[in-house]
């Protein structure tokens, strides 16, 4: 199960804790949507996800491009080895923008 | 879906040389070709002993034909398009690229297509140590749970062992979203090998849904799922049928 809480301070911060899998949606959503009122930029840290499948990586990717549609823009911190192995092996980068990484 | 409004669709034909036999071994019997085409060219490429592919144009239709011999037999891959070879022009993948990476997957030995009676065989070769029902994602995260520890105490560690635990993962994932709404992942240890059986009892792969995820789970299929098992796991087995899907991963050690 994911778990999430949000900092707006200093930055519109979303912290992600658990396990992103196929019904991470929701959650995921709502913390980015409460994380971006007032926004044009939110972080998403990967801290504390300590799994991730090709179902929790669509969700993910999905936002992504509905927030860069809507004019806000994530930004991925800390990803974890095992995030970031998954992310590689389906090319994550790619579909989302480099930008999505940097920094 | 009906057959015919499908956009691409894949069936599995086995030629065996020593009783000359043609049968299907996913989806219908309809034959791509008539019967002694698809046996002359079957028998070529046993002859030539290549991965052949054979394309059959239509009037807005393509069926690709891949032929791959093994030494008593010949798998016989029919990847029939309706014209569609891309999904929307999102970031999900291909249907067409997926059914190529399959038969891919099958010239290469890493994954291996059952008929009824090879599944059988499969599984009377030892009984599970350990069995899960998956009946939602708070059934399939505690499967997770206990999978990677149970290949922790038989030597699987570190990130091989999070490879197999993310491969039962994404093919029980498959057995929840479009295998019924549920199955089973078993676990049977080997001296070789490990072995993670995932089975459902839903309607079969019809490989359009590993695209299609249901309305309430929009969001959850990139179709990539297949891909990270035939990239991380040493043998894949499939059967799938009317009747239900049953993956068995088999991961040396």
């Amino acid at each position: 199960m994911l778990h999430t809480t949000v900092d707006k301070e200093p930055e519109p911060t979303v912290h992600l804790q658990g396990e992103m899998d196929l019904d991470c949606a929701e959650t995921l959503r709502w913390a980015v949507g409460d994380a971006a009122v007032g926004a044009q930029e939110v972080v998403l840290d990967f801290a504390g996800v300590r799994f991730i499948d090709s179902s929790g990586t669509g969700i993910f990717v999905r936002l992504c491009l509905d927030m860069q549609q809507r004019g806000i823009r994530l930004h991925v911190r800390n990803l974890t080895p095992a995030v970031a192995q998954v992310f590689d092996m389906l090319r994550v980068r790619e579909l989302v923008g480099e930008e999505v990484f940097a920094g | 879906m009906s057959e015919t409004k499908r956009p691409a669709t894949l069936r599995v034909f086995r030629y065996e040389a020593a009783d000359s036999t043609l049968r299907p071994i996913i989806g219908d019997a309809v034959l791509p070709l008539s019967r002694d085409e698809l046996v002359k060219l079957a028998r070529d490429a046993m002859a030539q002993r290549t991965f052949v592919v054979h394309a059959v144009p239509g009037s807005g239709q393509a069926d690709e034909l891949c032929f791959i011999p093994s030494d008593d037999r010949c798998e016989i891959l029919s990847i029939h398009s309706n014209g569609w070879h891309r999904h929307y022009g999102d970031h999900r993948r291909s249907l067409m690229q997926i059914l190529n990476d399959l038969a891919a997957a099958v010239a290469c030995s890493r994954l291996r297509l059952l008929d009824d009676h090879e599944l059988r065989l499969e599984l009377d070769r030892a009984r599970p140590t350990l069995s899960f029902a998956i009946t939602d994602s708070a059934t399939l995260a505690e499967a997770r749970t206990r999978l990677g520890d149970a290949l922790e105490l038989l030597g699987i560690e570190g990130a091989r062992r999070e490879e197999t635990v993310l491969c039962a993962s994404e093919a029980a994932t498959n057995a929840l979203v479009h295998g019924g709404g549920g199955g089973t992942v078993s676990l049977i240890p080997f001296d070789d090998r490990v072995r993670v059986v995932v089975a459902d009892s839903g309607p079969g792969l019809n490989f359009l849904n590993w695209l299609e995820a249901p309305a309430k789970r929009a969001q959850a299929s990139m179709g990539y799922g297949y891909k990270i098992i035939l990239d991380h796991i040493d043998r894949v087995c499939l059967h799938t049928g009317t009747s239900g899907t049953t993956l068995i991963l088999d991961q040396l050690i």
